[in-house]
């Protein structure tokens, strides 16, 4: 029995892993760039609405998911527009667009809370309570498997490949890469949309599996601690995914805390993760003195000085 | 005789009401060195940055290979092969060399990089791995890598701006070495850019002068032109004062003793047993690259800096354990090579910039009085000839020049009695250096101590006393003024003693 | 072919904050009515009722102007920190603590002047505002850690805190759909001064004023900016930077401390997760459209006091609440926009 409860422990954790590591990922390409996107909470929120929206009116899956990620990334062209083309603060624009996309998503939304999904991603194989490793994995969706995927293709893009050096060498030192020819703005630029593309898709997964239905405030936080993830992550797509199975154990943790009989208050224990991120970061800043591993531009805007 | 490969009729830049380039003709012969002789803000650096794309010229034509440019940008101008090396190097620190050489699209050499890497590195004479990072590199290794980056890229046309001015007197021969194989062995046309006469000399066949954003001598060929005919050209009517060196010494006010700071990452100490002195009335000049200990050195003196062993002794006090307030109090000023960061604060305005070393005189209590603010900007623009708009805008508004100026106002309006000076004119041009210099004797005449770190060999010795030579953190030669050249001090800030 | 280039100009306008604001709120005003035309509202009809309803008459101008105490005082307290060049994304959690902070004295304590009682509570208030500052204030001063996520994820911490209490320890038996604490004796109500409107609202014209001295006539605030502005810069002119960043952030922290505290003793009266409803982060976005002044902030801030009271009002016709937040969120975009005109200039050269 205890077996059938670890395996729901493990298969709740990788659900909500997958979660945060998407969108966490997202902004980790962002940040390369030298891009911070506050307003991650804001893109996961629009990319659930909208795939929300687009089940319940056309119940094809492939199209639902397709409208959430775009939307979401269009969204975040306003933070790139705003931030990379017109130079203002990146702080500011993040959490303005934060705030207009949880306001947004639930103005779109209104009219969807409580109506029923027809469709859902489905897992490779429907196991309702799965008793090995194994057949948690299988009960995973294509989801899953696609953010194994986006892991492994970022580490090597971003290790191994002309396109990911430049882009870490325009987040590092954007007038040395000025120099060198890099195109700052688009690659900010793109940086900045993929990050909101991936955000989508965690979005569109909240909507759509995970959870799945709509109601107000659904995303409760989640984006800030993607934010949170990458500096965990140290900006490394590996260590992101341990931050992210971390967190996800955690969340998952919440609701079973009865069954293995601890006695603490679930509001308590929902407070956890992020007592553990102010920890984590605390502890990497100060060991680390500074070199986190940060992008050394983030958050600066860079324009060539002319006259 | 060498082909023509770019030339310029005509180039006027404008700033507001400043011409910094006035109907300038340039031309450039393929596999040549080329000089570029005129003092700052002779408008070396404007010709420059138009034909890298940067500026666009209101006026004018440039022919590259025989084709008019219409419209020069950046990207246009690398292909066309024009590369540049500015003063301030343009390397991502934190990755490798062969990052650095490597991720540029301009890049030629993908698949034979390692040849192309160890042919010139040969040439640069460059020991480095290319897997090393580049934040591991000694400043005159930087600018090897800088170099190379523009060969790498196929600029056959590298402009260097200023390339000896972070370099010792052994490595300066280096690159003259490394330039004359480039131009010989590699036909790469370049140019050099100084405001140095004795280089321009050494490195280059031919030589262009310019004067106050006007070309007024070109091709004057290096072998044959007087020395004299130079200088008369670069500075017109301007003469450089003869410092008198008579001046009479006082007592002690500043004394350094067994200043030592701990082990610094590369593994020698920042500064290892340091003592000096200098008396009321004198100069006491530091040479050395930059990087060997000035800044630590500067710091520590001033206060700023606290974690050190040894002793500080100021007018006869010591002042070792105790910060910043009690040196303004025994008045020391201290004008920091970091203008902008430690001297002046940026993303503040230059009004609250103006009050740092004594903002408490502009208060009544916890009131701040803008008045009386007002009125210290004032009188310190008046002073000393600052140009500036609104006393509210940011401080970085300010010319480089004016910045400088203001800072050195601030620090020396209350007529110190010690003062510490590092790179004051770092950057500035031919009138703002002159001014500043007659700043300093008349404040050597007035008696204060000045401790002078200069990069630049020619202001020590117009103005010091007495030389020091700072190398790895020690003291490795000193020198009476008169015993002093650029022979014996090159060396030692190059770490030989004879 | 033409060359464009982007150049920052020298000298910026001293009103181009302001201008960017009535070009943003234009802006916002606009979208606003595109997306109530979406949805077949008339835009004009839905502005001029959310006016009128929301400064039309004593009553609603009063409800206005209490909607803004909070708002003003976050934003105050963001722009104090502003000075040493910080960001406060944390009012949101201040502002909870402080009311915790005020009902714990509150159960702990008894005054019998009642004026004293409330004065005590205020700054038992602002205290614990502080107090929810503290760990990023430390973390930053000392460890250089990033304020802004610290100060996010604590109010993550604090409102899982609030949850916890008003489930838990203070949960009120007698309120029975809502979790909340009991209600506070009405000795300690804060008076109000024409029946609606706050006696908060007089604190925060003080504060105002009080934040607009610290920063501009202060020798306090002269010290803050050169701490802001470079650490070695504020060590030669003899400013303790970490000491200025320290108390600026315990300052930051204690006014949206206050805010909260006013919102229990005037319009909650009691804790509960209603205390404030984002506040915290529309604080941010005053502070931010005004270029951080305080008097701006305060204009402003009875400004989007108003448009919340017209927003809420109007879900009684059945147009969303949320009309409000997209105006305000789009009135700080379209003034960012704008200021990008102002500190930028675009030159189109053409070459011959």
């Amino acid at each position: 029995m205890a077996d059938i409860q670890l395996m729901g422990l493990l298969n709740a954790t990788l659900q909500a892993a997958t979660l945060l590591f998407i969108a966490a990922l997202g902004e980790l390409i962002t940040e390369k760039s030298g891009i911070l996107n506050l307003g991650v909470e804001g893109m996961i929120s629009v990319g659930a609405v909208t795939g929300f929206m687009t089940a319940i009116n056309t119940e094809n899956l492939f199209l639902s998911i397709l409208v959430g990620v775009l939307s979401a990334s269009i969204f975040s062209s306003i933070h790139a527009f705003v931030t990379v083309i017109l130079k203002q603060d990146q702080t500011v624009s993040g959490l303005i667009l934060t705030i207009l996309g949880l306001a947004l998503s639930s103005l779109l939304g209104k009219k969807y809370v409580g109506k029923k999904l027809m469709i859902k991603i489905e897992s490779i194989i429907d196991i309702a309570e799965p008793s090995n490793v194994f057949e948690v994995l299988l009960n995973q969706n294509f989801i899953f498997y696609l953010a194994i995927l986006l892991m492994i293709t970022t580490s090597f893009v971003l290790k191994k490949t002309m396109f990911g050096r430049r882009l870490e060498a325009v987040g590092e030192d954007s007038r040395a890469s000025d120099s060198m020819g890099l195109k700052i703005n688009k690659t900010q630029f793109i940086a900045t949309c993929v990050g909101g593309a991936f955000a989508g898709l965690s979005g569109v997964y909240l909507t759509l599996s995970y959870v799945p239905y709509w109601t107000d405030n659904m995303t409760s936080g989640r984006g800030w601690i993607c934010l949170a993830l990458v500096i965990f992550g140290g900006w490394k797509p590996y260590r992101t995914a341990i931050g992210a199975l971390l967190f996800g154990f955690l969340e998952a943790l919440v609701p079973r805390l009865q069954t293995y009989g601890f006695e603490l208050s679930p509001y308590l224990v929902k407070i956890a993760p992020y007592i553990i991120t102010i920890i984590v970061l605390i502890i990497l800043t100060v060991y680390k003195e500074g070199k986190t591993g940060a992008p050394g531009n983030i958050g600066r805007p860079f324009f060539r000085e002319n006259r | 005789m060498n082909k023509k490969i770019l030339s310029t009729q005509n180039i006027t830049k404008t700033f507001g009401q400043i011409k910094a380039l006035d109907n300038v003709d340039f031309h450039l012969y393929r596999g040549k060195i080329h000089g570029l002789l005129g003092e700052n803000g002779a408008g070396k650096s404007s010709l420059m940055n138009v034909l890298s794309g940067i500026y666009q010229p209101e006026k004018g034509s440039i022919y590259i290979n025989n084709q008019k440019q219409n419209s020069l940008n950046p990207d246009l101008a690398s292909k066309l092969g024009i590369g540049m090396v500015h003063q301030e190097f343009r390397l991502v620190e934190s990755f490798s060399i062969k990052d650095n050489l490597t991720l540029s699209k301009a890049n030629i050499y993908i698949k034979d990089f390692e040849e192309a890497f160890n042919k010139y590195s040969k040439i640069f004479s460059l020991s480095a791995n290319h897997d090393s990072l580049v934040s591991e590199l000694s400043v005159g290794e930087k600018q090897k890598i800088e170099i190379m980056k523009l060969i790498f890229n196929n600029n056959k046309i590298m402009l260097l701006d200023e390339p000896t001015a972070v370099l010792t007197p052994q490595e300066t021969n280096q690159l003259k070495i490394s330039l004359e194989t480039l131009s010989k062995e590699d036909e790469k046309t370049i140019v050099f850019i100084t405001h140095k006469l004795k280089e321009i000399k050494e490195f280059t066949e031919t030589i262009f002068v310019m004067k106050n954003g006007q070309m007024v001598a070109k091709d004057l060929k290096t072998k044959s032109v007087k020395d004299e005919e130079l200088v008369t050209l670069m500075m017109g009517e301007v003469t450089k004062s003869a410092i008198k060196k008579d001046n009479k010494k006082g007592e002690t006010k500043l004394k350094v003793e067994n200043i030592s700071l701990a082990k610094n990452v590369i593994g020698f100490n920042n500064l290892d047993g340091i003592n000096l002195s200098i008396k009321a009335g004198e100069v006491l000049g530091i040479a050395g690259v930059s990087g060997n200990g000035q800044v630590e050195l500067a710091n520590i003196i001033s206060g700023i800096y606290k974690n050190f062993e040894g002793k500080i002794i100021i007018k006869g006090q010591d002042v070792s354990e105790k910060g910043v307030k009690a040196r303004k109090k025994l008045n020391l000023s201290y004008i920091p090579e970091n203008r902008l960061g430690v001297g002046l604060a940026p993303g503040v305005s230059i009004l609250d910039n103006s009050v740092v070393k004594e903002y408490f005189n502009a208060s009544y209590g916890p009131h701040l009085s803008t008045k009386k603010m007002v009125n210290y900007l004032n009188l310190l623009v008046k002073e000393f000839s600052i140009k500036t708009a609104e006393p509210k805008a940011e401080i970085s508004t300010l010319s480089g020049g004016n910045m400088q100026k203001l800072l050195m106002g601030r620090e020396l309006i209350s007529s110190p009695e010690i003062i510490i000076a590092a790179q004051p004119t770092r950057g500035l041009d031919v009138s703002a250096v002159e001014a500043l210099h007659e700043l300093i004797i008349s404040q050597r005449n007035k008696g204060s101590a000045i401790m002078l770190i200069s990069e630049d060999l020619d202001e020590l010795f117009k103005l010091s006393d007495r030389l020091i030579v700072l190398y790895e953190g020690k003291i490795i030669k000193e020198f009476n003024i008169n015993e002093a050249n650029t022979n014996n001090v090159g060396l030692a800030m190059a770490g030989v003693i004879e | 072919m033409n060359n464009y280039i982007l150049s920052k100009k020298t000298v910026v306008n001293d009103f181009a904050t302001f201008y960017s604001f009535l070009i943003g709120l234009f802006i916002a005003i606009f979208i606003g009515s595109v997306i109530l035309l979406i949805q077949d509202q008339n835009p004009i009809n839905i502005f001029s009722l959310m006016i009128k309803l929301s400064v039309g008459s004593i009553n609603s101008l009063s409800s206005s102007l209490n909607k803004a105490i909070p708002l003003i005082l976050a934003g105050l307290g963001i722009s104090i920190m502003n000075s040493v060049k910080l960001w406060n994304i944390g009012a949101e959690g201040q502002i909870f603590l402080g009311a915790i902070a005020v009902n714990l004295i509150y159960i702990n304590t008894e005054i019998y002047n009642s004026t004293l009682f409330i004065i005590v509570l205020l700054i038992s208030g602002f205290i614990g505002g502080s107090i929810c500052i503290l760990l990023p204030a430390i973390t930053k001063v000392f460890f250089g850690v990033n304020e802004i996520i610290t100060t996010l994820l604590t109010n993550y911490i604090i409102i899982g805190l609030t949850v916890y209490l008003v489930n838990g320890p203070w949960k009120d038996p007698k309120s029975l759909n809502f979790p909340a604490a009991a209600y506070v004796g009405d000795e300690v109500y804060l008076p109000t001064i024409n029946g609606k409107l706050s006696s908060g609202f007089l604190i925060c014209i003080l504060f105002t004023i009080g934040a607009y001295y610290l920063k501009e006539k202060s020798v306090f605030g002269y010290e803050m900016r050169i701490a802001g502005g470079s650490a070695m810069t504020a060590l030669y002119a003899g400013i303790n930077a970490k000491q200025k960043t320290f108390y600026a952030m315990l300052f930051g922290g204690g006014f949206a401390g206050l805010a909260g505290a006013i919102e229990l003793l005037s319009q909650t009266h009691r804790v509960s997760i209603g205390i404030s409803q984002g506040f915290g982060y529309t604080a941010i976005i005053v502070a931010a459209i005004t270029g951080m002044r305080p008097l701006g902030i305060f204009l402003v801030g009875c400004l989007f006091g108003a448009l919340t009271i017209g927003g809420t009002v109007i879900q009684t016709i059945g147009v969303s609440s949320y009309i409000a937040d997209i105006i305000q969120a789009t009135t700080l975009i379209g003034a960012l926009v704008s200021q990008f005109f102002f500190t930028y200039q675009i030159k189109e050269v053409k070459n011959g």
